[in-house]
């Protein structure tokens, strides 16, 4: 197992999850998730590669109503 | 009017002269309503955290097709702040178009000309589509032109204040100085409001609050849509001098009263 956090809360995960992965065990379904990455934005199209790390600290945004 | 006369920003043809801001509605349903009566064709969204607890529904579910997706920067105090908002929102899979905001002052929410400046020059860069919102200010506008924004976007007044076209006369010069479209935002709270706008010669007006927060946000939505298209076809129609005094409309001569 491994610990990231995730919008300021630990999360465990099973060493090698992608950010896809992640996003399914937290059942975030919407079109558009934004992820961030240690403070670097994460392109789309890596999600479902990208294997996350022990210590990562990720922050998943989304749009939302706003003028 | 609209096939002949596109909005055009970065290369891209607009029909709609009014572009709206999704916030501050009841409901989802009720911004879609709202969207499609407004015949807007470019809607501003905010990023924000996930509340993975209460995550609620997916807004963009509700943006009609074809309306553009207009990420704003709002929360963003710095420049480096707004730049991390964008690099995210593209990253993610929104247009790499952005409606930059970077407001330090929560009283009146005006922006950080400095800090906009800083921010648009460094999102051209990397490549983004840049609509910075701004004081009325016909050298930041240059300035802002010249980094290689696609718009500026002065504001009328303060944020979802509804004052009007309280900063009028320096609105005028920028538009008399315009190098890129010129899009009125914020503080338009009646759509009396946005085609005053249009008729001194705006490209396009931004709204959101009027609509949003309206008894019957569709019907408002309309109300400014009609008021925008008025605006813009006085301003190509040519408005009339204003006089010091009174000019018949009718013959002097022949009144039959008189000999």
């Amino acid at each position: 197992m491994i610990s990231v956090v995730v919008n300021g809360r630990e999360q465990e995960l099973e060493a090698g999850e992608t950010v896809a992965r992640l996003l399914e065990r937290l059942g975030f379904t919407a079109r558009y998730a934004l992820v961030e990455r240690n403070g670097e934005p994460v392109e789309r199209a890596r999600y479902a590669e990208l294997a996350l790390e022990e210590g990562d600290t990720l922050v998943v945004a989304r749009p939302v109503a706003g003028g | 009017m609209s096939r002949t006369d596109p909005l055009v920003i970065a290369g891209r043809e607009f029909r709609s002269r009014l572009i709206t801001g999704s916030g501050k509605y009841s409901s989802f349903a009720v911004m879609r309503d709202a969207a499609l009566a407004s015949g807007c064709e470019m809607l501003t969204v905010a990023v924000r955290r996930v509340e993975f607890d209460t995550p609620g529904e997916d807004i963009t579910a509700y943006v009609p097709d074809d309306v553009l997706l207009l990420p704003n920067t709002s929360g963003a105090e710095t420049a480096e702040e707004a730049v991390r908002m964008a690099r995210l929102a593209r990253a993610g899979g929104l247009p790499d178009w952005v409606k930059l905001e970077v407001i330090p002052d929560p009283r009146y929410l005006l922006p950080d000309p400095v800090e906009t400046l800083r921010a648009a020059a460094t999102l051209v860069e990397d490549g983004f589509t840049v609509l910075p919102y701004m004081l009325p200010d016909p050298v930041l506008a240059r300035r802002l032109a010249e980094v290689g924004c696609a718009t500026v976007m002065p504001l009328a007044a303060p944020i979802g204040s509804g004052w009007g076209l309280k900063l009028r006369e320096t609105i005028e010069i920028m538009v008399e100085e315009r190098i890129v479209p010129v899009v009125v935002d914020a503080g338009l709270g009646a759509p009396s409001h946005a085609a005053a706008a249009m008729e001194l010669g705006a490209d396009a007006v931004l709204v959101n609050t009027a609509i949003a927060t309206a008894d019957d946000p569709v019907a408002m939505a309309r109300a400014f849509r009609l008021a925008v298209e008025a605006g813009r076809a006085a301003r190509l129609a040519g408005l009339i001098e204003e006089r010091a005094t009174a000019e018949p409309s009718s013959p002097l001569a022949g009144v039959i009263t008189k000999a």
